[in-house]
């Protein structure tokens, strides 16, 4: 090993701490990483070490009907949860932020209480309410659930926003004669806009990604993606999982890049 | 119009609306009737003779099957031993993180801390499965270098769904601590230093008693998740591990008795309520105003 070039002494210390790190993001990249070698892998079964590329496991993937529609279902139900929670999640973010409204910090800890509380008891709740009430299992009852769930994203990344920007370039668009209805159109909206969008990008693969939630709201044949992947795991462990996985993955690598370039990464390390 | 700020409702405030119709439908009334269905024999709807009773929960209390207490224990026990473990890795990262000088090396980490957050749970699953598992990365491996003979039990077990659960709620401890770490002065260690004490003695009595909130905060969220999780200890655990979450799942899936599964939603429930608002209760402190996890 040769000395680091700048004029400090090699650091022993320094060096452990750093590697030390090093490990534990290889220990939350690594399993990420191996589903590739799994997706391309052609052994029947899942083992290690690979003996080849291959991509039967995508072509398997794409053409089992059952990954199929659920993975359109999903991609449906996803986007159908991004718009309602945008417009839920975004007006309620405004009212909370500009609406005097009182008993703010108890509406606030509310509204984000899904993301705390058991989601399988959040799907078990709608269950039992939706069996209780006889209308089954929609697909609408389906979505809502979806919705509440990402409700609580779009509300964080909103918030955010809403309390980073200065009021006073609201005020001073009022005082130079701009109709309360203009200033919000023109002054407010393009502000807290990265910030909704940054909402609706997490709502979309909370949606698809979800499970618990769905888990005793879906209806045989009307199986979203990750209910599909985790019964079918239950039973066999193929390539065609991993290449599943990859999907999930790419969608998720593309929704980071997306959040950075919207509101930046670093609003997520916030309290 | 006057820049005054006024103490009653803008009309802004009726923009709540729609999410508190959506919360109260979807969410207040649901956990009611969850409540509600947990006092009830049967179905009070479905079928007429149905009667109040308390007896899913003297069910749970007698536990005469052995199994229902066992299930509360373990599904604690996953979750302690999960806390610990995410904060003991959470926590080097989440500091090293924090005190990171480089724009870029900091923005590449926190992309290694959140593109495992939002791959999906079924996901990050099914990847430990393929490390875990008797013919997977791990034991392959050890074989083929020769250092065992048979495959370590690394699967089917508590060992594997801790695991799991681990790596999928560490990266909650790391955004939660950043932030707090992130805030103490650095020129306090500094200070601490400068006055003779050694870097290990500089963070444990300085650094680390200032971040212990942000310990707890984490700590907690950690607790809440994991008590809550289904899929990892049904894939990782496969028989010999059952959570309240896999039993409440069974009593919907395969036996039917929804009064029972509520009876159990609600003991699950009331564990995660008093942790929520211990967790509010720091947040509060910490932040000076409702934290958002």
């Amino acid at each position: 090993m040769s000395m680091p070039p700048n004029k400090q002494p090699f650091d022993l210390g320094k060096a452990a701490y750093l590697g030390l790190n090093l490990l534990l993001l290889a220990f939350l990249l690594a399993p990420i990483a191996i589903v590739l070698v799994f997706a391309l892998n052609p052994t029947p079964y899942i083992s290690f070490p690979p003996v080849g590329v291959t991509l039967h496991w995508f072509d398997k993937f794409f053409e089992t009907a059952d990954f199929m529609r659920s993975l359109w279902l999903s991609l449906w139900i996803a986007a159908c949860v991004l718009v309602l929670s945008v417009v839920i999640g975004g007006a309620c973010a405004l009212a909370l932020a500009r609406g005097n409204l009182p008993g703010r910090a108890f509406l606030t800890a509310f509204f984000m209480s899904p993301l705390m509380l058991p989601a399988i008891l959040t799907g078990l709740a709608l269950f039992q309410s939706y069996l209780l009430s006889g209308i089954g299992r929609p697909l609408w009852g389906l979505i809502m659930a979806h919705t509440l769930i990402a409700v609580p994203y779009v509300l964080r990344t909103t918030l955010a926003v809403l309390h980073n920007f200065d009021r006073r370039i609201e005020e001073a668009a009022s005082v130079l004669g701009a109709s309360p209805a203009r200033v919000f159109f023109e002054v407010t909206l393009p502000l807290i806009q990265p910030g909704v969008f940054a909402g609706g990008v997490f709502a979309f693969i909370v949606s698809f990604d979800q499970f618990p939630v769905s888990l005793f709201l879906v209806v045989p044949k009307g199986e979203t993606l990750p209910v599909v992947l985790f019964n079918y795991m239950k039973f066999d462990l193929d390539g065609a999982i991993a290449a599943a996985s990859m999907v999930s993955i790419l969608l998720a690598l593309a929704v980071v890049l997306a959040l950075e370039r919207l509101i930046g990464l670093k609003a997520y390390v916030k309290l | 119009m006057p820049a005054v700020v006024s103490r009653r409702p803008s009309p802004i405030a009726w923009l709540i609306a729609p999410a508190l119709l959506l919360f109260i439908l979807f969410f207040v009334l649901p956990f009611a009737v969850m409540v509600a269905m947990s006092f009830f024999s049967s179905n009070p709807i479905g079928n007429p003779h149905a009667v109040v009773t308390t007896r899913h929960y003297q069910r749970f209390i007698e536990d005469n099957a052995g199994i229902f207490h066992d299930a509360l224990w373990e599904t604690l026990r996953i979750g302690l031993v999960t806390t610990v473990a995410s904060l003991l890795i959470g926590y080097p990262l989440a500091h090293w993180m924090a005190r990171m000088q480089s724009r870029l090396g900091h923005a590449l980490a926190l992309m290694a801390v959140i593109t495992p957050l939002l791959t999906g749970i079924v996901v990050r699953t099914f990847a430990w499965m393929t490390i875990l598992q008797d013919k997977g990365v791990i034991n392959t491996t050890l074989i083929s270098w020769g250092l065992i003979h048979k495959p370590l039990p690394l699967m089917y077990n508590e060992f594997g769904t801790v695991v799991a659960l681990v790596h999928i709620y560490v990266p909650f401890m790391v955004l939660t601590l950043i932030g707090v770490i992130g805030r103490i002065d650095e020129r306090f260690e500094q200070a601490a230093r400068s006055l003779g004490a050694g870097r290990l003695r500089a963070f444990a009595e300085v650094t680390l008693p200032l971040s212990l909130p942000g310990i707890l905060a984490g700590s907690l969220l950690v607790f809440a998740l994991s008590i809550s999780a289904y899929v990892t200890p049904s894939l990782m655990g496969g028989t010999n591990v059952l959570t309240l979450p896999m039993l409440i799942a069974q009593q919907v899936g395969t036996s039917f008795n929804p009064g029972f599964a509520g009876a159990l939603g609600v003991i699950l429930l009331a564990v995660s309520l008093v942790i929520v608002v211990a967790y509010n209760r720091i947040l509060t402190r910490l932040s000076g105003e409702q934290g958002l996890a």
